[in-house]
């Protein structure tokens, strides 16, 4: 069945796209809670970057990694003045990758889950005696759990998913940056069509229950328009 | 006392509204849809973080050219127009909401005590959704009240409800609203309501300030912006007569003023009681004015009146007429034609005649 490196893959794949997730969720809540309320010109600006992995091939955005993360890049730098081993071909580099690539399916749901609240469950809270934090954590949080969830579980499905970002930053290394794709097109390549099998096969399964779960509870909670 | 000197620029709106109230009682803030009643409202309660200006609430000073106290320090308790309650919490958790974040309670209301007065003591338990409009509000109004506001602002709480539980709720609100003891704001542009449950008046025309006051002076200025409208009216207040004719309620007003009224509670099923106190309101154009006491007329009302001020004047062809009837003030809207006609002057004793009032 699944042989000791394909576990590894497995493991390490899950890890990133759990730390991703968890990265994503704490950055892009106050972004999207920022791009909800804000009525700043360079909100237009904010959102058509935090869109572009959308449409960029994933080589794009890990060939530019790359090179910031080059020993001349501005990472590269960075990590080196604060005697932090290269990212690149790293874990935490991956994530770094992984956290950008997948940043829009975290941030769109919970910016139009922020946005469909409307203003006013906001003030009534204010007028009775609720200060900014406390409205989020009572108010805002509460009313948004669908949004959450659909950007947790998207966030989570892309990263499992990611290819093109991982080949270019992270190598593959077995053990340490080798995830699941890559296994896949590694057993491809070497012709071992029944481990490519069980790996595609399970991750078809897996990505698919994920999002059967997602609609599933939207369609509950009547709250389609979140994603 | 309220002191308001309040600006608000929107692209296509400006508000700019100079008034002082007393600091108790219900002012009733009136005008026509689109004159910037719930704007003035929100700028009150501190939701439009643009206004300049001045407020001050019962010598607390909220907004002026130095501060802005934030909308949660400003203590407003705020019944919205549509149902404002959580969603995500039960009633009796929305109840609560702003009791728990009061620093100390200091007037130990009793809760049990209010939640009966709302009719609301078998909903505690259900979630928002499972309510009726009248319900909402309700729960809207124990959920501002609990949180001990020193104004309570209510922005049309009425006007989202059918015809049967918006009368529910009027009958409430009269009772309750009298019997608190913090100032009330409460917007609307139903003439009805005012005469129901104000005791001053802020009227506002095109987001400015056209007059304030007690609600007799600001409804007896002739020349003002109220008197000129159609909706022009007195409030007379009264008291259910003992003595009834059959078919007829009979209203007496005191210094031997009666009106009648025809009876009307088989359709309204609201049922009076002699003794108890109740508001009339009679439009000006429902008053006509006699030199001589007409004779077999089918008007109910026909009483001794003397004219107190003329509008200075004509105002669409017509003038509104000031009456002194015993004390009591009586607006009357003829036309500037009659005025000449009959050579009407101030000082000058006539007979009013009133079509119809109403019992409210």
């Amino acid at each position: 069945m699944l042989s000791q490196p394909d576990i590894a893959a497995l493991i390490i794949t899950l890890k990133l796209a759990g730390t991703t997730t968890l990265i994503l969720l704490l950055l892009g809540t106050p972004l999207a809670w920022w791009l909800a309320t804000t009525r700043s010109r360079a909100r237009s600006s904010i959102e058509a970057v935090i869109a572009l992995p959308l449409v960029l091939p994933p080589t794009v955005l890990g060939f530019y990694l790359l090179l910031a993360f080059s020993p001349d890049g501005p990472i590269g730098v960075t990590t080196a003045a604060l005697g932090l081993p290269s990212m690149a071909f790293s874990f935490w580099g991956l994530v770094l990758g992984s956290a950008i690539y997948s940043l829009p399916f975290v941030v769109q749901p919970l910016q139009n889950s922020f946005a469909g609240l409307g203003r006013m469950p906001l003030e009534v809270a204010a007028t009775l005696g609720a200060g900014p934090l406390d409205r989020f954590i009572s108010v805002v949080l509460p009313l948004s759990k669908m949004g959450y969830l659909t950007a947790a579980v998207l966030g989570f499905a892309h990263t499992l998913g990611e290819f093109g970002v991982v080949l270019m930053i992270g190598g593959n290394i077995p053990g340490e940056t080798q995830v699941l794709s890559i296994a896949i097109y590694d057993h491809v390549e070497a012709l071992e069509y029944s481990q490519a099998h069980w790996l595609a096969a399970g991750l078809l399964l897996c990505s698919f229950l994920v999002l059967l779960m997602v609609y599933s509870a939207n369609r509950r909670f009547h709250l389609m328009k979140t994603i | 006392m309220i002191e308001a000197d309040l600006q608000l620029s929107k692209s296509d709106f400006k508000l700019d509204a100079n008034f002082s109230v007393p600091g108790r009682g219900v002012t009733a803030v009136f005008g026509p849809s689109g004159c910037g009643k719930t704007t003035l409202l929100r700028v009150i309660a501190g939701l439009e973080p643009e206004a300049t200006g001045s407020l001050s609430v019962n010598s607390e000073q909220w907004l002026d050219a130095s501060a802005r106290r934030p909308v949660e320090q400003r203590r407003v308790g705020v019944v919205f127009q549509n149902s404002s309650l959580f969603p995500h919490l039960t009633v009796q958790e929305n109840l609560l909401y702003g009791r728990q974040r009061l620093r100390k309670v200091t007037k130990p209301i009793e809760i049990n005590q209010l939640i009966a007065s709302l009719e609301i003591e078998k909903l505690l338990l259900r979630y928002p959704g499972a309510l009726s409009g009248g319900e909402k509000q309700r729960v809207a109004l124990g959920r501002a009240l609990l949180a001990e506001p020193k104004l309570l602002l209510m922005d049309e709480p009425l006007s989202a409800l059918d015809r049967s539980s918006r009368e529910k709720l009027m009958l409430l609100l009269e009772k309750f609203l009298q019997e608190i003891d913090i100032p009330v704001f409460y917007v609307t542009h139903s003439s009805e309501e005012v005469a129901r449950l104000a005791d001053n008046l802020v009227l506002l025309a095109n987001g400015a300030v056209t007059d304030h006051g007690f609600i007799q002076d600001v409804l007896g200025a002739v020349d003002g912006e109220l008197s000129r409208s159609d909706t022009a009216f007195s409030v007379i207040e009264g008291k259910i007569a003992t003595k009834q004719l059959p078919g007829l309620i009979s209203v007496d007003c005191g210094a031997g003023i009666v009106l009648q009224l025809p009876d009307s509670t088989a359709i309204s099923g609201i049922r009076y009681h002699s003794g108890s106190g109740v508001r009339l309101r009679i439009r000006a154009r429902d008053v006509s004015l006699c030199l001589e006491q007409p004779q077999r007329s089918s008007i109910l009302n026909i009483l001794p009146a003397v004219i107190a001020q003329l509008s200075a004047e004509p105002y669409n062809g017509s003038r509104v007429v000031k009456l002194d009837m015993a004390g009591k003030q009586l607006l009357s809207k003829i036309s500037e034609y009659s005025v000449q006609q009959l050579g009407l002057q101030e000082g000058q004793p006539v007979f009013a005649q009133i079509k119809s009032a109403a019992l409210i």
